[in-house]
């Protein structure tokens, strides 16, 4: 398998005066098609991590791959092209359009590609259908339940055939059952579309479905736990924290 | 089917960006009170200002007609500091000599005072000749109320404005007592009344026979009067008769209502323009009020790969719409109300024999004009608000 993302050495820095260490020389290869869990306390620096990996957030050092390609200074509209052709997001909240329909909340990010209309409908349809809301096409958010919402989220998502879908607490919001929804719902893609899935999250029973557990504390990844068979094994030494 | 495809990619991506459309149209559709508010407010402005400037067109065409009526076109004076024109009969014959002159109309101008009984008013009178007065304004033929003009011909006659035979109080078949300083005084008899409703008030005709008698003078005139086939003709018949040694001065120079009318137009339209803009401003409000309400949003597009620029369309496409909107609005009101008011036919009168119908004459230029100006102005109070939108930083702002 091939590296999809290669990670060297990067910083972020907050704040004038007073610095805030966000991402401390962090080192990180995601390979295609892995599904990969960020652990860590809140303020540890994974959404940060997520948001440089999402090309929404620029750092202040080191490098970031994408593709074999250098994007870490790609200017704001090619950043927003690969944004729109390689990556898919789901957030803690759903973030749908709250004017538009399931249906064309999903249609989004094709009109963004420039898709015909009526090509984005029928994609944006087929994809509902299969997060099971072939009935609820033309309901408004708040016409749906949170699980529902968060359905249509990953069906948008996945609508531009991302390379990469990443999820800020994507069940964050979830009951359990809704939760175990969601995850089953990207993990029979994972395994369909070979998509690599990228997701911070506090709950560690979705992180050990996942193939590979990162775990940060302060802006550093502490301990690194890949899946052999059922079983996670820690490569490199995992400080007790 | 290649170059249909690159056309099509074209019109959706370069003339009108079908996701901006697609979420601006969404956006304005979804909040409809307050584009309504916002789009009502621009049209009614517009709607103003377009029924006002027409109820101006209306007016101006209305009072050149009156005016066209009334005034002569061109008129010869003494010369410098002459008091009568002596050899009229030439420049009559001079005259006639110019194409497109229609009528002239040499008179004997003075001012006289007219007493009867204990009243007594000073009075503009004319020595003319019957005929050729109703080439020029028609008095004689439209304006009369009683008695005729052709009866001032026989003999020691008046006829005399309605207003002033009111104040005098005087009737058909009364005597009046006329008298000037250095004139002789004579006794004459009312045998005419006319109302032109205010635009002959202290006119009073007499003979030119008349006229010579009272001011005991020979054949000389104090004014000829010219009327043109073309009124625009005027200030061109006026420099050939300077040019040819009379002093003449067409209505242009003469009248200054003209330019009232049309400074007055001036400044109304600039006020009103201010209107328009100041409602076209309140788009602004609105679009920095979205912008504020959608930041979440407006996030969420950036990830899903919104380029700032896209984000900036949005936000333009959205107030020019209701830009657009307004204008149009307006323009079919202002035009509406217009049609409904001339339908109504409303006469504001001024004298029994005299009234004007209200009208309204919509400018075609002004339907076209304005939904532009209200675009052009709505782009520009879009244009910072859709700039704070693009700059967003999507991390900062998906977090609200």
């Amino acid at each position: 398998m091939s590296n999809i993302i290669e990670i060297k050495k990067l910083r972020k820095v907050y704040g004038d005066g007073v610095e805030l260490v966000a991402l401390d020389d962090v080192d990180l290869t995601i390979e295609e098609g892995e599904v990969l869990a960020i652990v860590g306390p809140s303020g540890s620096g994974k959404s940060t991590l997520l948001n440089m990996i999402g090309l929404l957030d620029t750092p202040s050092g080191g490098e970031i791959w994408l593709k074999g390609q250098n994007i870490t200074k790609a200017s704001p509209k090619e950043r927003a092209r690969l944004r729109n052709k390689e990556l898919g997001f789901i957030f803690q909240y759903h973030h749908l359009l709250p004017e538009f329909t399931a249906v064309e909340n999903v249609m989004m990010p094709l009109l963004i590609a420039g898709m015909d209309k009526k090509e984005a409908r029928h994609r944006a349809i087929t994809l509902l259908e299969e997060v099971g809301l072939g009935d609820r096409l033309n309901n408004r958010p708040n016409q749906l339940s949170g699980g529902q919402n968060q359905r249509v989220a990953v069906a948008r998502a996945l609508a531009g055939h991302p390379s990469i879908v990443i999820g800020d607490e994507p069940t964050g919001n979830l009951d359990s059952k809704s939760s175990d929804m969601i995850y089953e719902l990207l993990r029979k893609l994972n395994r369909e579309m070979n998509q690599t899935f990228i997701l911070v999250t506090h709950d560690m029973d979705m992180a050990e479905k996942t193939d590979r557990i990162l775990r940060l504390v302060d802006g550093r990844i502490v301990c690194e736990m890949r899946r052999e068979g059922d079983e996670f094994v820690s490569r490199d030494i995992c400080r007790a924290d | 089917m290649r170059l249909t495809y690159d056309l099509g990619c074209l019109i959706h991506h370069e003339v009108i960006p079908l996701f901006e459309l697609f979420v601006a149209k969404k956006h304005l559709v979804s909040r409809r009170r307050q584009t309504l508010l916002v789009v009502g407010a621009v049209a009614l402005a517009v709607a103003i200002t377009i029924l006002f400037r027409s109820l101006i067109n209306g007016f101006e065409t209305t009072l050149n007609e009156i005016i066209f009526q009334f005034v002569p076109h061109v008129t010869v004076l003494p010369e410098g500091s002459e008091s009568y024109i002596h050899l009229y009969k030439t420049l009559i014959e001079t005259i006639w000599e110019i194409p497109g002159v229609m009528a002239v109309s040499p008179a004997l101008s003075t001012t006289a005072s007219f007493a009867h009984d204990d009243h007594v008013e000073n009075v503009v009178l004319r020595g003319v000749v019957p005929y050729e007065l109703n080439m020029i304004s028609k008095i004689g033929i439209d304006y009369m109320v009683a008695g005729d003009l052709d009866s001032i011909q026989n003999g020691r006659r008046v006829a005399l404005d309605q207003g002033l035979a009111d104040e005098l109080e005087v009737n058909l078949g009364d005597t009046v007592q006329v008298s000037f300083p250095d004139a002789r005084t004579m006794s004459l008899v009312v045998s005419g009344i006319f109302d032109t409703g205010g635009f002959s008030t202290n006119y009073a005709y007499v003979s030119m026979e008349t006229a010579r008698d009272f001011l005991g003078e020979g054949n000389v005139v104090t004014d000829v009067q010219i009327k043109l086939e073309d009124i625009y003709q005027a200030d061109e018949v006026a420099s050939e008769l300077e040019a040819r040694g009379y002093n003449a001065e067409s209505w242009q120079s003469q009248s200054g209502i003209v330019e009232t009318i049309e400074s007055r137009r001036f400044t109304n339209t600039l006020i009103m323009l201010l209107v328009i803009v100041i409602a076209s401003f309140g788009i602004a409000n609105i679009m920095n009020l979205l912008v504020l309400e959608k930041t979440r949003e407006i996030g969420m597009m950036m990830a899903m790969g919104a380029a700032p620029k896209s984000v900036r369309k949005i936000f333009l496409i959205e107030s020019g719409i209701l830009g657009l909107a307004g204008g149009l609005g307006g323009c079919l009101i202002g035009y509406l109300i217009a049609s409904y008011v001339n339908s109504l036919a409303i006469a504001i009168s001024s004298g029994p024999s005299f009234s004007v119908i209200l009208t309204f004459i919509v400018d075609p230029w002004d339907i076209l004009a304005f939904p532009l100006i209200t675009l052009l102005l709505s782009v520009v109070a879009g244009v910072y608000p859709a700039h704070q939108a693009s700059k967003l930083d999507p991390v900062i702002a998906l977090r609200g």
